[in-house]
């Protein structure tokens, strides 16, 4: 029973860390100046620039951290994330990642091609 | 004299702007790619783009890029950008690398007709 509790309240305390950590509505605020090119809600009208919306948060992570460590080199981007923190990036992928747009569709090779 | 030397210099930086911001788009109708060529031709990518949740287990692990409803020209700036190396990613630039810009173009156009909103404002 003690270790019940014990594993509970270690949960509780992890699942607490993880929300706390990233937050979409604190990610929408910040992304008023991502949406100039990517769309208010990441589905960007222009095809030059990515759609973001429903991309995976790890992706979006890895992208704007490599954007930030110069690993991944755009000069649209380097200025944009020189000033996001860690917290920043995490509630901006949040925010992305929770709205609806791009997907991935099964391997055409094992699903028929319905017409 | 002067005032037409300098809206001649004028016109020229105008025509210098339109140029640069014209460029992307041209860049875009290069290759025009067909959905259905794209296709047949995504085996390499499905792999990884097609299964839904799948992760990368090297050089990092995380989930791969959802890429179904990308635009286009998007897809095919980042495929350009890994088979010159541009973009680093050592599967990337191995698939990239063996691509033509009609194989470029038809990919794109295949994972850009994915269910994705097309736009919002």
């Amino acid at each position: 029973m003690r270790k019940l509790t014990l594993a509970a309240v270690v949960s509780a305390c992890v699942f607490a860390g993880a929300v706390q950590a990233a937050n979409p509505e604190a990610g929408k605020e910040k992304s008023r100046t991502c949406a100039a090119c990517h769309g208010p809600d990441g589905n960007s009208a222009a095809a030059d620039f990515p759609k973001l919306a429903g991309q995976h948060y790890d992706y979006l992570l890895k992208t704007l951290k490599d954007y930030k460590s110069g690993v991944r080199k755009n000069a649209i981007m380097a200025p944009q994330v020189a000033n996001l923190n860690q917290r920043d990036i995490e509630d901006l992928a949040a925010y992305y990642s929770h709205q609806q747009g791009l997907v991935t569709r099964k391997n055409p090779y094992l699903v028929p091609k319905s017409h | 004299m002067k005032t037409s030397s300098t809206s001649g210099l004028a016109l020229a930086a105008l025509a210098l702007a339109a140029a640069s911001v014209a460029s992307p788009a041209s860049a875009q109708a290069q290759a025009s790619g067909n959905a259905d060529t794209g296709r047949l031709k995504s085996s390499m990518c499905a792999g990884c783009h097609s299964i839904p949740g799948y992760k990368t287990a090297f050089p990092e692990v995380y989930h791969v890029p959802k890429i179904d409803g990308q635009h286009s020209a998007y897809i095919v700036s980042a495929l350009k950008a890994y088979k010159s190396g541009e973009r680093r990613h050592p599967s990337m630039r191995a698939v990239a690398a063996s691509l033509s810009d009609q194989d470029m173009a038809d990919l794109a156009a295949f994972y850009a007709s994915g269910p994705a909103k097309s736009a919002s404002r």
